[in-house]
This record gives structure tokens, sequence and C-alpha cells, in this order.
């Protein structure tokens, strides 16, 4: 493409002639007017949606915080098995795009002897509606603002053709780089014209939850991909408009791209991926847990050999012929060793979960080589702060929470209670203020991106492959141009 | 007679050698069949499910009964037992799969408080669940519509731009040529349609009952509403691209729009506090009864089990009849919010069925989910068997905690046995409402399209 003023002048004057028939075009005005209409809507209304969760799991995480401090004096036992709730923390930009947290428990209940799964996600309370998921700004964005520009765009440089009109602006002395170049500015303006209330509407509602320059460095990002990835739309709309001999065939081929990329294959993808590596359903998963439990032993249990050759171990360290005798809590040391071994039969199972959706999710990111939808929104989740991995990080941490919060109530019971009249004793209130509170930490953006190298590969492949094609098609636009002229 | 045939075949060959056309029906056939086996696997995969709990509770019961001494009493080995609660599956369940994916129907209870284990689900990949789901329901109703309108857009005006419309009108009449060519149309996609479905039954073991019944004759007729939307587009007067862009707006609407707006608007009518706060209430409801005397907890459980009043608990040592009431209290704390909780759930889904008279595509989803026992109501049903079952365990073991049975004294073989709940409704209530829907649906665009095209 030449740089020169005067190429830049044919350009904008042929990006200016397209905007002319684009607002003459009554189909193309109703999509934009739709479009941003529901884009506003979805921004309002999954703002408030996560905002009136954000407030019941603030609200009901303070009364579990006042419960616990305001609990009366109590054997730590007890509260092992009293245990505490945890609420999951609503990501950062979770209102524009929900990611997985709608199929991922919002409170876990953590006790000792225990891993309990969480619970009460959005998708155990939706209706057969949710199919297509909720009406978010990432839904909007990603989904809808694609066929908005292949309406738009479809016909850029076919009907030129059909019109007799592609020659005598090559004769007139515009280059088909000029010519390519004026459509894909037109139709990426529509494609800017219907973001911008979109992005400003999620800019503003985010205010309140900006705190920080890092919130305002994932929006920044979040627009950068999603720009890239409708200007992939808008370079693969022109390229099929100038390929195709008919306005008719391009658009056709068009929506079936679309239908492909935003409808099949993630489905597909998601399908495959789940066939290639199945998980364990949860009645063979708590199955399996119980098996290796009984394997571990139980302290509850008279003469189980692990904790049999324990009290050997204790009775020879401290010289004494009971453990009644024992300068420590013998029960509290039962608990304690009891919850470590079972806590790693409950951690490897959950690393088994863990390690089936990662194989699992591999599959999706290779899918995104074919589907820039889902490279996009793989993207988008990482970003907002609601992908898998931050969903994983809030079951780890509730995890790490609770072996420490449970080993420290065991660490009370072997110190603080005498081993005789154990049961009947308890622990100053004092004792429940000191307790860690439970907080989760979103994973850092870089890292967010860097795990993600094929779904970034995949938007530059939705940009790089286009504009090959854009390059091939100048030339057969030359060539139709010199037929016509001659 | 004669000629009539040979139009439909002379369309049939010219539909079928476009490029287009023959890949879309190879791509609609592979992912039909794939979908078939995916149904497949799951009616396998639901059944291991099942087993797997049964076998569990046979496991666990046979290796506690071999370490604990046969004097124990029958609550400290009731503490670790959890009994199996596995809903049969059904065969239909794998072709439209609504929540299945999400939820199980094949839990195990423990004596305790049960609000605290109703609640647990399937181990979904949540990055799979998001997704979206594919199953024979998706294929047909969201996107086999994309492949009637992709050969049925231009069924006037492309003969009409390709310059043939005078031509052919002057061997057939126009309307003979039309019935023509949307009868080739109608076979090329209901063979598809067919091969899926039956490849669907096959592959899934489904039975011919009232329900499959119903689902292939919503899937039919979901079709047919389809072909008016296209044939009532089609009749005006305008050209190819205008007819597409206008059949492809209606699909974005009825498939994706409509859902995930009514969607959006559930969530934020009908809030669910209730889940949080049945959890909190139900683990304090529990453990406050810790620092009740004895006496107090009772008090509450003879409320609910009057039958038992005249059973004591010593004030000053551990029993097991105190424990196990102790976790009844922890329910019974949790009750009014367990009970507004579901009531929401039910709000929610009578809304969303309400709004689908709407969208005929989602009200046909909606009622195939339900056709399958896949929807929400199907998982509140279940839950409300599970209750039941833990009431008759409750009732078959707390005379033994009172009277501290020993283990060796519980006939094992007499325990209740998990009572699968029922479909709540008929097939045929199930399914009426879609089909109306889509009958009217149906004529609706037709008539439509007539005016418009007579006008």
């Amino acid at each position: 493409m030449r740089n020169s003023p005067e190429g830049l002048r044919n350009t904008l004057l042929i990006a200016r002639r397209q905007l002319g028939a684009i607002r003459q075009d009554g189909t193309v005005l109703f999509l934009l007017g739709l479009v941003v209409a529901l884009g506003l809507v979805a921004v309002l209304g999954a703002r408030h949606h996560e905002s009136n969760e954000a407030g019941q799991r603030a609200r009901y995480q303070g009364i579990v915080d006042e419960q616990w401090v305001d609990q009366p004096e109590r054997h730590p036992h007890r509260v092992v098995h009293y245990g505490f709730l945890v609420f999951r923390d609503q990501a950062p930009l979770e209102f524009v795009d929900p990611g997985v947290s709608d199929y991922t428990g919002t409170s876990i209940f953590l006790e000792g002897h225990r891993q309990n799964t969480a619970n009460f996600g959005e998708a155990r309370h939706s209706t057969g509606t949710s199919r297509f998921g909720r009406l978010t700004p990432a839904s909007v964005l990603a989904l809808l603002l694609p066929l908005l520009v292949v309406v738009a765009g479809f016909a850029a440089v076919s009907a030129e053709r059909e019109g007799g009109t592609l020659g005598v602006l090559l004769t007139q002395g515009a280059t088909p780089a000029q010519i390519l170049a004026g459509k894909v500015l037109a139709t990426g303006a529509v494609g800017v014209l219907a973001t911008l209330p979109v992005a400003l509407a999620v800019a503003v509602t985010a205010g309140p939850g900006l705190d920080s320059a890092a919130s305002a460095l994932r929006l920044g990002t979040l627009a950068a991909i999603y720009g890239i990835y409708l200007a992939g739309w808008v370079l693969v709309t022109v390229l099929v408009s100038a390929v195709r001999t008919s306005s008719r065939s391009a658009l056709a081929q068009l929506l079936a791209l679309w239908v492909v990329i935003c409808v099949a294959t993630p489905r597909v993808a998601a399908s495959v991926a789940g066939a290639l590596y199945p998980l364990p359903s949860r009645a063979e998963l708590t199955a399996q847990v119980e098996a290796a439990l009984n394997e571990v032993g139980d302290s509850h249990r008279p003469d189980d050999p692990f904790f049999r050759s324990l009290r050997e171990e204790y009775l020879e360290r401290y010289q004494v012929d009971a453990v009644e005798d024992l300068p420590v809590n013998w029960r509290g040391v039962l608990s304690r060793e009891s919850e470590s071994l079972t806590s790693r039969v409950f951690e490897d199972h959950r690393q088994e979960l863990v390690e089936g959706h990662l194989r699992q999710n591999g599959v999706m990111a290779w899918a995104g080589l074919l589907s820039p939808y889902l490279a996009a929104r793989d993207l988008s989740m990482g970003i907002a702060g609601s992908g898998p991995e931050a969903m994983e990080a809030f079951l780890a941490q509730a995890e790490a929470h609770r072996y420490t919060i449970i080993q420290r109530l065991n660490e009370l019971h072997i110190h603080e209670i005498r081993n005789e009249n154990d049961r009947a004793q308890r622990l100053a209130r004092e004792h429940w203020g000191q307790f860690p509170v439970f907080g989760t930490e979103p994973p850092p953006l870089d890292g967010m991106l860097a795990n993600r190298p094929l779904s970034l590969a995949a938007l530059g492949l939705w940009i790089g492959l286009p504009l090959t094609g854009l390059g091939l098609a100048r030339r057969r636009l030359a060539l139709i141009g010199t037929e016509r002229s001659s | 007679m004669r000629a009539w045939a040979r139009l439909l075949a002379l369309d049939l060959r010219r539909l079928t050698r476009s490029a287009g056309t023959a890949a879309a029906i190879i791509l609609l056939l592979v992912l039909g069949v794939y979908v078939a086996w995916r149904a497949g696997r799951n009616v396998e995969a639901a059944q291991t499910s099942s087993t797997a709990a049964e076998t569990a509770y046979d496991d666990q019961l046979d290796f506690l009964l071999s370490v604990y001494p046969p004097a124990t009493d029958a609550g400290e080995v009731l503490y670790y037992l959890a009994f199996p609660a596995p809903q049969p599956p059904l065969a239909v369940s794998s072709l439209a799969r609504g929540r299945a994916a999400v939820e199980t129907e094949s839990l195990r209870i423990r004596l305790l408080a049960l609000e605290g284990q109703l609640y647990e689900h399937e181990t979904v990949n949540p990055r799979l669940a998001a997704a979206g789901y594919l199953d024979l329901a998706f294929l047909l109703i969201a996107l086999l519509p994309l492949f009637i309108i992709a050969v049925s857009y231009d069924l006037v005006s492309g003969e009409r731009e390709g310059g043939t419309w005078n031509l052919v009108r002057l061997f057939a009449p126009p309307r003979r040529l039309l019935v023509a060519k949307l009868a080739s149309r109608a076979v090329l996609v209901g063979a598809v349609a067919a091969v899926v479905m039956a490849a669907g039954a096959l592959m899934a073991g489904v039975g011919l009952d009232g329900r499959a019944g119903w689902m292939f004759a919503l899937v039919a007729l979901h079709t047919v509403f389809w072909f008016a939307l296209c044939l009532g587009v089609a009749m005006g007067n305008r050209s190819s691209t205008a007819n597409a862009m206008i059949l492809a707006g209606i699909w974005v609407v009825l498939t994706i729009l409509a859902p995930a707006a009514l969607s959006l608007a559930n969530s934020v009518l009908h809030p669910v506090p209730e889940a949080l706060e049945l959890t909190v209430q139900q683990r304090q409801g529990y453990h406050e009864a810790w620092d009740l005397p004895p006496s107090a907890t009772m008090a509450s459980f003879y409320r609910d089990y009057p039958e038992w009043s005249d059973q004591e608990v010593p004030e000053d040592v551990f029993t097991w009849g105190w424990y196990y009431a102790m976790n009844h209290r922890g329910d019974q704390a949790a009750r009014d919010a367990s009970r507004a909780y579901r009531e929401v759930l039910r709000q929610r889904d009578a809304w969303a069925r309400r709004w689908s008279v709407f969208a005929p595509p989602l009200a046909t989803q909606l009622a195939l989910d339900r056709l399958a026992r896949t929807d929400l109501m199907a998982q509140l049903d279940y839950q409300d068997a599970v209750r039941r079952f833990h009431e008759r365990l409750k009732d078959h073991f707390f005379p033994h905690f009172f009277a501290t049975t020993p283990i060796d004294a519980v006939v094992w073989d007499d325990v209740p046995t998990f009572e699968p709940a029922a479909p709540a409704d008929s097939a045929a209530r199930a399914g009426f409402p879609a089909a109306i829907i889509l009958i009217l649906g149906s004529g609706l665009a037709l008539g439509v399209g007539a005016r418009r095209a007579r006008a």
C-alpha cells in the first residue's frame, strides 16, 4: 500500500462512499441500534446481577465471620467440626465476562476430616433458557457484533462489482489496495460505532469497583482483545466480499462462517474434550476417596495399625507408660496426624480432577485455532479474572485455609487441653478472634496472558490470515480492473 | 403425477449438486452420528455412576462391619455410612441433556443433617460447561433450522434473480412449482433429521414410549415451524440477500437472544440468596445444639417426631440419639430457607416457561428437557425423593439409636432402599403446550407471509 497523501485521500474517499451506502441501508441501521441497545441492557443487567450477588456474599461472609468470633467457650475439636464457611469473591470484571463463574460454586463449607465441594453456582439455579448463557457484555461483543459487521460489510466489494462500479473506481485511479482499505475502514467504523457505547457503559459502571490501576489495566487489555477480534471479522468480511462472485453468496458464506466459529465449534470442542478425557462421576470419585480413606486408617478406630505405632512412638519419646501421662494432649495429636493423612488423600483426588480439567482445557485451547470466538472468550475470561485458573485458585486457597485453621485448632487441642477429662474442657473465647480471615487473591494479569499462548496465537492468525488473503485478492481485483477497462 | 415426481427429482438433484448444500448435509450427518454416539456413552456413564453409588455402599458397610467390634453402637458406624440414592437413568435423558451434565442423580446420603448433603453436583469442568452443551436436541433445535434457512431463503427470489422464473413458469404453474421446490427441501431436511434421530434412538437404546414419541413429534413440528417461517419470508417480493438477513436475524433472536435475555432477566428478577441462607442456618442450627442441654434439642426434635416423645436421653452423657437429633435441628433451622429456595427455583422455571411462548424454539427446548427429565423441576423432584428417603432412614434407625442397638443386632437387609422420583407430569402434559405454540407459530408465519405476498 502506498503511503502517499493521495493514496490516503483515495482510501478515505472510498470509506466515505461506503459509509454513505451503509447509511442508506435500513437493515444495518436497525441492527446497529439493536446491538447497542442490547449491549447497554447487558451491561446494566449484568452489573446489577453481579453487584447483587457480591452484596449477598459479603453479607453472609460478614455473618459467618461474626458467628465465628462470637462462639462461646468451646472445645477446639468441637470447632474443628463447626468449621468455616467461605464465599468466593467476585472477579474484578466478572460482570463483563462471567467466564466459568456460573458453573463454579460460590460457597464452600470448610471442616475437619472432610473436603466439601463448592456449591450453588448460578448454573444450578438456572432453567433450560441458559443454553446460550446469560446476556452479558462479553456475549454481545463476541457473539452479536460479528453479525453486525458481516451485515454491514458483506456487499462492500461485491456490490461494486455487481453494479459495475468497481471498474470505474479502478480506472479513475484508485488502486485495489486503496479500495480494500477504504472498505475495511468503513466496515470497521460501523463496528467501532456499535462498540463505543457498550465500552463506555462498561467503563462507567465499572467505576465504583475500579479501585486500582490493575483494574484499569484489565479493562484496557480487554478492550484490546475485543478490538483485535472484531478487526479480524472486519477483514474476513471484506475479504469474502472481494473474492465471491455475488453479494448473495458472500453473505451466505459469511453467515455460515459465523455459525461454525461462534455456535458450532465451541460446543463440538467441549464435547470432544469431554469424550477424549472423561472425568470420573461424583459418585465414582466419592467412592474412590472413601476407599482411600479406609486404607489410611482412622484414629477413632481401635487397633488401627498406623495410630498404634504412633502411640508407641510417643510413649517412647516422652518415656511414659500410658498416653494419659503424656505432657501433650494425645487426642489432639491423633487429630492432627489424622488430618494430615486425610487431607493428603483429598488433595490427591482433587489434583487428579484438576489435571483432568487441564487436559480438557488444552483441547479447548487448540480448538481456539479453529474458532477465534473461543480464543477471544478464553482471553477475555482470563483478563476478567473469571477464567478456570481463578476458580481453581479459589478452591486451592480454600483448601489451604481449611488446613491451616484445622491444624491450628488441633495445636490448641494438643497444648491447651489436658489429657484428663479432655472433652469437658473449653477454650476461652479470646482464641476465636485470633484466626486468619479468608480472602482470595485474583491471579495476576500478566500470568493470565502468558498462560494462553495458543489463544494469543489464534487471534494473531485471525488477523494475519485475512490480511494475507486481502493481499492476494488485491491482485485479482487489479486483474478485474484491467479486464474491464481493456 | 409423473410430471410432478419428475419436477421433484430434478429439484432434489439441483439442490444436492450445490457444494455448500452437500457440505452442510455431510456435516449435519457426521455431527448427528457423533452426537448419537455420545448419547449412548451418556447412558452408560449414568449407569456406571449409579452402580458406583450402590457398590460403594456395599463395600463401605462390609468394611465397617469388619473393623468395628460387634458390640459397637449402630450410631457410631452409621456416622460413616452413606446410603445410595441413585435415580435410574432414562434413555431419553441422553438425547436432551438439559442440566444433566451439571447435576448428579446418584447422591449418597448419610444420616447427618440433610441440607448440607443435598446440593452436591456432578464433577463438571466449568470451562466445558460454559462453552455450551452439544446434544441431539441442540443439533435439531438450533442447527437444523440454519440448514432449512440455507436451502430455502431463495425459494422464489433465487429463480427471479437468476432469470429462470419466467422461463420455468412457461412449463408449470407457479404454485405447483413452489410446492415442488418446497417438497424437495422437506424431503431432504426430513431425511437428515430422521437419520439423526434414528441414530440417536438406536445408540442410546431409546424405546418408543410416550416420552420419546412426544420428543420426536416436537422435533418434527419444530422443523415444520421453520419451513413455515422460511416460506412466509420467501413469498415476499424481496431480494435473496434481504431474505437471508431476515431469516438469519429471526434465527439469532429466537435461538440465541431470547434465551440469553430471559436468563439475564430471570437472574435479576429472582435472586437466590436462600442458597447461602440455608447453608448458614443449617450449620448454626446444628452446632448451637452442642452448647445447649440435650433436653432442649430433644424438645424441638419431638415437635417433628411426637411418636418418639417418650424416648428420653440422659443429660450428662453422649448418646447417638441426641447426636442425630442435633443434626435434625440443623435441618429444622434451615427448613424455611430451604423451602424459600425451592420456591424461587419454581418461580424461575414457571417464569421462563411463560415467556418462552414468544420464542417457539425455546419453548420446544424446554419441553424436550422436561420430557427427558433433565430440567430444573426434575432436579427438584429428585431432591424431594432424596428427602423422603432420608426420612425413611431416620424412621428406621432412630429406634436403634434410642435402644443403643449394637451393629450385630441390626438387620442390614431390612434397611430401606431409595424410591426413585416419579415423573411429575405425563408426557402429553409436558409436550402439549410446546406443540400448540409451534402450530400457532407456523400458522402465524404463513398467514403474515401470504398477506404480504398478496399486498
